[in-house]
């Protein structure tokens, strides 16, 4: 399934509100609560993590990770945290009005 | 936040740990993930970079190295390119500077844009002044305004102590709210209060950072000293900050005197704050935000009507007026609006031609790089990159040449500082190098830039690339390649010429002013100016004081002859009268005419040897009680009385109503203000009729008269030791400071900007024949080799750069004929430019541009045919 533009940053967002973890460690949380159904590729969640740092909306750390590795650990910071509230509800907004548009799924013939 | 953290990524250290970091961190998660799981990481990678620093700027910091490095090797290129553009910006700069220092410089103030001039305007003179009883009603009554100031600029005696002679200083005569309204806050004591300078009785002062300096060393306790003005003793307040050197251009007050003391510094008989009909001071509003000029004019034209109907004795056709600063400095100076706009416009075009010389360099070396740039586009890069590469270079070469013209600006500038603004006392044009030329010089250089650079950058990349790179240089293409370059040159010669004949037109239009002998007599002359009635004479002692002067000089040893006049013809300080002259009928709305016009005495026709033309000079018999007599110059009776004899006629002085004075002499029209004013009217005043508070005197001498200086300061402290001297000097000095010198300096600048136009004319057609030579060599080679003489390849290469030029003069002529006329228009007494200037200007570009290609065309003609047919 493809994503809308920005939206995979909102994903790592709320991703990261469960507590810290690493990179890979978003990727394998998004596919596993998307019941597989968002395949997030590596190559461009990489980039988004690093742009969110940049931003100031996650704080990066080294820690030992399960397998015990030393790992990048990414959490929220609170203006991440404001930022996700900001995208939930305009996401709410915008789900919600898709759906009024849209309506009861049409039968195949019309 | 983010832009810090980008910026700082710039940081080298700081790019390795991130850089660190990022492997190890990727590292991990691989051992972590999947073999194939994470993808193509050295593309995540450089994506994630994107995220630290900005893409463009790594580029563009790659451009500015590579470019660095191309021109390092091209030194000749690079110092044509920004030798060019150096001159032609600093001359810009430095002409800038000028332009700011006469016309254009904001005033010192806060805020100066919301700060307008208001003042009178009559259907007799545009710039009236004001009145402090209109002053004080418009105050009260305007809504336009957060506030108005006003003051009057005026010359005193100011003594430090009791024991030293006063000296003349300029002084502004401030109303209350002056530097409220200015914004300015004194460095040193406080500003006036409300109500103590508006009203008679506070004698209180600021003075001027530079009179602190010189006459009290910068004494911090300044505030409290006395300060002797005109004999009263003043109470010293503050200090005004370094920055503010008045509202006015060209005057800059040592002293800023309440306004209320008016009447007593000029012991005039009654307040002349009381007397709506003298307007003689200047006021400046502070527009209310949310206002307009628009609606403040029409406020005051509201006002205007109200003023006119109430006191129709004082107001009547008089307009209040709002005007920036910039509208009221063009209408009390219209010439050097006129000036300012021709050396602007000259620099201008000198400015266009150093741009076509970079714009011909860079073809050219486009050219030259012809094959790189094919293999550069052959390998993948893209044309935009290409093009913002080269305009990398061309940028480079903008900001040395901008910095290299703000060097020669500097130089200029030193010079134009050497200029006096004709004052008495004299004072100093502020021609200075600040961010303003600094930004309009950086700015000419960027203009340049994107102007000149970006065409030949396009055409550069435009490059069919396989045939550039087969072709050895691109020789096949021929003679049309140039055909842009030639149109480049042909221009340049015809801004050139435009350049040339302006200021032949200048030179030679004013040669014959400055070439023509001064209409008075300044040899064997020493003037000298004295205001007794600074020290509170009164007007009958005033005019003994003068009577004994005369008396006194006349019978020093060396003297020869001794007269007076209000005004020296050329002196900076000019008089004026209002006069009607009977059976004159004025246009609809005029009543009177305000002509140049001084009191003089019986001997000054003859002293100064400015002739009578019909009629009789003043005698000793026009005495106070005598008829009434007065002498027009020439100009005057062929205004106001033409074909009719202008003896007997009758003057009106002051108004209609006037006391009429009968003309009995008609003398010959000079110059009063400037050398090259159009004839202006005058009228002479015998001063014993009309007596002045303040003379000069003139003395003629036997011998050198400067020899004159001494004694005659010993006979005016013989009569009174306090009544301050000034503008002692001799005419011959005077005439040569009003009449030559400015003039000079003027000739200099005008001539320096046509020999910049045409040097750098004849490099670009130099540069463009070398080019073509040097394209051609294989053809020249095959012609020597087949017999062609040596004249022949010279007058190949020659033929070639004379037609450039001849279309260039062609071109330039057609220009000529429409700037010309504006030239003229601009300087009146410039007058039709003499012929000459017309054949010598063409015939000289010619020569030059025989000569710019007579270099390269010996060395193509002293060609070894062998070696040129071998160069590939």
């Amino acid at each position: 399934m493809d994503l809308l533009q920005g939206t995979l940053e909102m994903l790592v967002l709320r991703t990261l509100l469960g507590g810290s973890l690493h990179g890979y460690g978003i990727a394998k949380a998004i596919r596993s609560t998307s019941h597989e159904a968002l395949q997030i590729e590596f190559g461009s969640l990489y980039p988004a993590l690093k742009r969110l740092e940049a931003k100031g909306w996650v704080a990066s750390g080294w820690e030992i990770s399960e397998h015990n590795r030393r790992a990048k650990y990414y959490k929220l910071t609170p203006a991440g945290r404001k930022q996700l509230v900001r995208e939930h509800s305009k996401w709410a907004d915008f789900v919600g009005a898709v759906g009024m548009v849209m309506g009861a799924a049409p039968g195949a013939k019309g | 936040m983010t832009i810090w953290s980008r910026l700082t990524h710039r940081w080298p250290p700081r790019r390795r740990r991130h850089e660190h970091e990022m492997r190890e961190e990727l590292e991990s998660l691989g051992a972590m993930a999947g073999p194939r799981e994470l993808g193509n990481l050295t593309q995540t990678m450089e994506d994630a970079r994107t995220a630290w620093g900005w893409a463009w700027l790594d580029s563009a910091a790659a451009d500015v190295r590579y470019s660095l490095r191309g021109l390092r090797s091209q030194p000749a290129f690079v110092s044509v390119a920004v030798l060019s553009l150096g001159l032609a910006i600093g001359a810009n700069s430095a002409i800038f500077s000028f332009a700011d220092a006469l016309l254009l410089r904001p005033l010192p103030v806060r805020n100066p844009s919301t700060l307008f001039d208001v003042t009178n305007t009559t259907p007799d003179s545009p710039l009236e002044g004001m009145s402090f009883p209109d002053y004080r009603d418009v105050s009260g009554k305007s809504r336009s305004f957060d506030g108005l100031l006003a003051y009057r600029l005026t010359t005193l005696a100011a003594a430090t102590d009791p024991s030293s002679t006063a000296r003349v200083r300029f002084a502004a005569l401030v109303s209350d709210n002056y530097f409220a309204v200015a914004g300015i806050a004194p460095s040193l004591g406080r500003a006036f209060v409300h109500g103590e300078a508006n009203t008679p009785g506070h004698a209180v002062a600021l003075i001027s950072h530079e009179f602190w300096q010189q006459q009290y060393a910068g004494d911090p306790a300044v505030a409290g000293k006395t300060l002797r003005l005109n004999g009263i003793l003043f109470t010293i307040i503050g200090v005004t900050p370094e920055s503010f050197t008045g509202l006015d251009r060209f005057v800059h007050p040592s002293i800023f005197a309440a306004l209320g003391m008016s009447q007593r510094l000029s012991s005039a008989p009654a307040d002349p704050l009381e007397d709506r009909g003298l307007r003689e001071l200047v006021v400046k509003g502070r527009l209310r935000a949310g206002s307009s000029q628009e609606r403040a004019q029409a406020e005051l034209d509201t006002l205007s009507a109200a003023f006119e109907r109430e006191y129709a004795k004082t107001n009547h056709n008089h307009r209040l007026t709002i005007r920036t600063e910039l509208q009221r400095r063009i209408q009390e100076t219209p010439q050097l609006l006129a000036l300012v706009k021709m050396l602007m416009g000259l620099v201008g075009l000198i400015l266009i031609i150093a741009c076509s010389n970079l714009g011909n360099l860079l073809l050219a070396r486009g050219r030259a790089r012809r094959r790189e740039i094919a293999i550069r586009l052959s390998i993948g890069a893209g044309r935009v990159r290409l093009v913002r590469q080269l305009m990398t270079e061309s940028l480079i070469l903008a900001l040395a040449g901008g910095a290299a013209g703000l060097a020669f600006a500097y130089g200029g500038i030193l010079l134009l500082q050497t200029l006096s603004v004709p004052s008495d006392p004299p004072s100093v044009l502020a021609v200075r190098l600040d961010w303003r030329v600094v930004e309009f010089g950086l700015l000419a250089a960027l203009a340049s830039c994107v102007l000149f650079g970006l065409a030949p950058a396009w055409q550069t990349v435009r490059t069919d690339f396989v045939s550039a790179l087969k072709a050895g240089g691109g020789r096949a293409s021929g003679e049309k390649r140039t055909l842009g370059r030639d149109i480049l040159v042909a221009g340049q010669i015809a801004l050139a010429m435009v350049v040339l004949i302006a200021a032949g037109m200048f030179l030679s239009g004013f040669r014959k002013t400055l070439m023509s002998r001064p209409d008075f007599r300044t040899d064997h002359l020493i003037s000298m100016d004295t205001a007794p009635a600074l020290l509170h004479y009164s007007p009958e002692q005033t005019m003994t004081f003068y009577r004994r002067l005369v008396d006194r000089v006349r019978a020093t040893a060396g003297v020869d002859a001794v007269a007076m006049t209000e005004a020296l013809p050329l002196s900076p300080s000019q008089t004026f009268l209002s006069v009607v002259p009977e059976g004159y009928q004025f246009p609809k709305g005029r009543e009177k005419a305000i002509v140049f016009g001084a009191a003089v005495d019986a001997g000054y026709f003859r002293t100064m040897q400015v002739e009578v033309q019909s009629g009789r000079a003043f005698t000793d018999d026009d005495r106070a009680g005598s008829h009434l007599v007065a002498i027009v110059n020439r100009q005057f009776a062929n205004t106001y009385w033409p074909q009719q004899n202008p003896i007997g006629k009758r003057i009106r002085l002051e108004r209609a109503d006037g006391p009429a004075a009968e003309v009995v002499g008609v003398a010959r029209t000079g110059h009063y203000l400037a050398v090259n004013e159009t004839p202006a009217s005058y009228v002479y005043l015998p001063y014993e009729q009309n007596p002045r508070p303040r003379m000069t005197l003139i003395v003629q001498s036997a011998g050198d008269p400067a020899q004159l200086a001494a004694p005659l300061r010993e006979v005016v402290r013989s009569i009174d030791a306090n009544v301050p001297i000034f503008n002692l000097r001799t005419v011959a000095t005077l005439y040569d400071s009003r009449a030559t010198d400015t003039w000079l300096q003027l000739f200099d600048m005008v001539g320096t900007m046509g020999l910049i136009g045409l040097a750098l004319a004849t490099a670009g057609l130099y540069g463009l024949v070398v080019y073509t030579v040097n394209r051609r060599v294989q053809e020249f080679g095959i012609r020597v080799a087949l017999g062609a003489s040596r004249g022949d390849v010279i007058w190949l290469v020659e033929r070639r750069g004379l037609i450039l030029s001849a279309a260039g003069i062609a071109a330039g002529g057609v220009l000529t004929a429409a700037t010309a006329p504006m030239l003229s228009a601009g300087f009146p007494g410039l007058g039709a430019s003499s012929p000459v200037v017309y054949v010598l200007v063409p015939l000289a570009l010619l020569a030059v541009s025989a000569g710019a290609s007579y270099l390269p065309a010996r060395r193509a003609a002293r060609l070894d045919p062998v070696r040129a047919l071998r160069i590939e």
